[in-house]
């Protein structure tokens, strides 16, 4: 399974975690209860020395006082962790035979204190209290020890104890989460299985399941959509390649064919001349067509307008209009312009666009009638549209009207320099510099046009 | 004037050879890219054809080599229409750039720029058979009469006039009389020559614009036929 695995991801993150978790519960315990362990000792001795206290202080003869040393001896017997020290200057009354370090420790601050001994790994825990003089008694030193290194030894299990027990829980938790992670999974797994089977040629294969999770429906439902997406490309790019095979084929048809009669037998000067002619033209309408499929082309792969000047649309419609001049007044028709915006251009582009849309405005408009071009600043846009009167197109067509090759009128062919590219080189064109194409088709005006961003 | 072509492509160098020769160039012709830089560097030529796409050396490598030593004009063509091709080619130091399918016509035409000596005079007037032009005060007579032609019908005359006997395609027209040098919907220079023709060949028996199917226009005269 590669590393990125959800379920081993998942089962990663729940192994992460249980390890804080139990770092945390484990060093909020460990920490608890070492604190109650150190205080252990402490109180112990203080349990001790309330109950021998009254009997130290009441005798003050060395009569009684032989008999404490019987009871702190059979005391220290009783549990061996206890020590009993009595330091004075009087021998008679010392206990627990007190050497140089006792003495020493014993003439220190009173209360509660920690005394290394040097054969013992921890230190014991001593209260150190005097004993005013009594009777023929002078003060005493009395000392009272613990050794801790039964407190020590619980606090090391307490700590292997609460490790091991995360280290258990945590390896639990991870096997656990890989476990419900690849039943949670289980959706996920069924709908890649699912999309396995829309391999092509099942184009119009879609994703079904249900139930689904509500976090996948989402997902299935734009995935469906680009599914749908990619399927309308797809023959849109089928039926072009059609149609490129179809343009073309009409030329070539008529190239072979002319060539080939006028190669079957011996023919004058003159009709050769002729069929070189024709020929020479249908090749000019192959190199004109793709010319424009390359153009097209590069537009596809994302290639920019790069040559950009700043030109005013106005003035580059007039240059437009200029060079349509003939044409218009041919087909009588006048165009009104109006409005005008600054935009960052490649100038050659902007003109061919023009002139495409002039050209096809001026070929659907009747002689008499006026042709309108607006330019219109927006919020973020200029829009450019030209408007000729004509009648209505229906609303299927709208969209599909700078498409390549779309017509309208499927019978109708296009002879000349019009191919049926005309709109599409408007659009590249429009795509080139970060703009869009829009159409609309009311009030007995088609109005074609494009956008530029400001 | 000595023309080297360098081209790979059998019919292409064929054609050119033949067509360029019959226009009146010295035509030298290179199969490849090591062999075409040797001749290029070997004589003088006026301009040079140079393919981009050439077995062994291609056609930028010859530019590079070439323009270490010469500064002879240089004519790209390439199949690929690319603009960083074009941007390469003309940075590299080629003087023109053409894109395959290119016509014919055009290709001269780009010759005739790259080889045109400076200085040489533009004529002031020029007259075809009954037919006379003054590019200065822009006026047309034909046998005497005055042609009532438009701007733009004048310009499209004198640049055919400047021309005359030269077969000039519509495109050469659309880029020289509106500046125009792209293909576009509009069949305007069809539409401008049926128009001067209307004006200027139509109450006279001797016609002088004539059209060469599939190549374009030239003005000439041919007697009465």
């Amino acid at each position: 399974m590669s590393s990125n695995s959800i379920a081993l991801r998942l089962s990663g993150m729940f192994t992460l975690v249980a390890l804080l978790v139990f770092l945390l519960i484990g060093g909020a315990l460990y920490q608890q209860v070492d604190k109650g362990l150190g205080l252990l000792p402490e109180a112990e001795l203080d349990a001790r020395y309330s109950v021998l206290e009254s009997a130290l202080n009441r005798y003050g003869t060395p009569e009684h006082w032989v008999k404490i040393n019987a009871k702190l001896k059979l005391l220290g017997e009783e549990d061996k962790r206890i020590r009993f020290w009595v330091v004075s200057g009087n021998p008679g009354y010392e206990f627990g035979e007190p050497d140089a370090l006792i003495r020493a420790f014993a003439q220190g601050p009173l209360g509660m204190r920690d005394l290394q001994l040097p054969d013992h790994p921890y230190p014991l825990k001593v209260l150190l209290t005097e004993l005013p003089a009594k009777d023929q008694r002078p003060p005493l030193r009395f000392m009272i020890g613990i050794d801790t290194e039964t407190f020590h030894q619980t606090q090391h299990q307490l700590l292997i104890a609460l490790v091991s027990l995360a280290v258990i829980g945590v390896l639990l938790a991870s096997a656990l989460g890989y476990w419900v992670a690849r039943i949670g999974l289980k959706p996920l797994i069924k709908l890649s299985h699912e999309a396995q089977r829309l391999a092509p040629p099942l184009r119009a294969g879609r994703l079904r399941l249900s139930p689904l999770p509500p976090e996948l429906e989402q997902f299935v439902d734009s995935f469906n959509s680009t599914l749908e997406r990619v399927e309308q490309a797809y023959s849109r790019l089928e039926s072009f390649n059609a149609d490129v095979a179809h343009e073309l084929r009409s030329p070539l048809t008529n190239l072979i064919g002319q060539t080939q009669v006028a190669l079957t037998r011996g023919r004058s000067a003159e009709h050769y001349f002729e069929v070189l002619q024709s020929n020479l033209e249908e090749l000019e309408r192959l190199r004109s067509i793709i010319n424009d499929m390359l153009f097209l082309a590069s537009a596809d792969q994302g290639s920019k307008a790069t040559k950009l000047t700043s030109t005013s649309l106005a003035d580059e419609v007039a240059t437009t209009l200029e060079y349509l001049d003939f044409i218009l007044e041919d087909a009588q028709v006048q165009v009104r312009v109006s409005g005008d915006a600054q935009v960052q251009i490649e100038i050659a582009h902007l003109r061919r666009a023009l002139i495409n849309l002039l050209s096809n405005a001026v070929q659907h408009t009747a002689p008499g009638q006026v042709i309108e071009v607006q330019i219109a600043v927006e919020e973020h846009q200029v829009s450019i549209g030209v408007a000729n009167p004509g009648s209505p197109i229906a609303s299927e067509h709208l969209p599909r009207l700078f498409e390549r090759f779309y017509r309208v009128d499927a019978s109708r062919s296009n002879s000349g320099n019009n191919h049926g590219l005309g709109l599409a080189i408007v659009k590249a064109i429009a795509l080139m510099h970060g703009g869009d194409v829009f159409v609309r088709s009311d009030r007995g005006m088609n109005t074609f046009g494009i956008h530029l961003p400001v | 004037m000595r023309v080297l072509i360098i081209e790979d492509e059998e019919k292409t160098a064929d054609y050119l050879h033949r067509g360029l020769t019959e226009q009146g160039y010295t035509v030298d012709r290179a199969r490849d890219g090591v062999e075409g830089l040797h001749l290029a560097l070997e004589s003088d030529y006026a301009v040079i054809v140079l393919d981009v796409m050439l077995p062994g050396l291609d056609g930028f490598g010859v530019l590079r080599a070439l323009r270490a030593r010469k500064q002879t004009p240089v004519i790209m063509l390439t199949a690929r229409e690319r603009v960083e091709d074009r941007i390469r080619g003309l940075r590299d130091g080629a003087d023109d750039y053409l894109g395959k399918p290119f016509s014919f016509l055009e290709l001269v035409a780009r010759l005739q720029a790259l080889t045109r000596r400076s200085g040489g005079h533009e004529p002031v007037q020029v007259s075809i058979a009954d037919l006379w032009i003054d590019l200065i005060s822009r006026k047309a007579t034909r046998a005497g009469t005055r042609l009532d032609l438009t701007a733009k019908e004048f310009s499209l005359l004198s640049v055919l006039a400047r021309r005359q006997g030269e077969i000039l395609s519509k495109t050469a027209i659309a880029e020289m009389v509106w500046d125009i040098n792209f293909d576009s919907d509009a069949n305007v220079v069809e539409v401008a020559i049926k128009r001067l023709r209307a004006k200027l060949d139509g109450p006279f028996d001797e016609k002088l614009l004539h059209t060469i199917r599939g190549m374009g226009y030239v003005l000439e005269s041919r007697g009465v036929q």
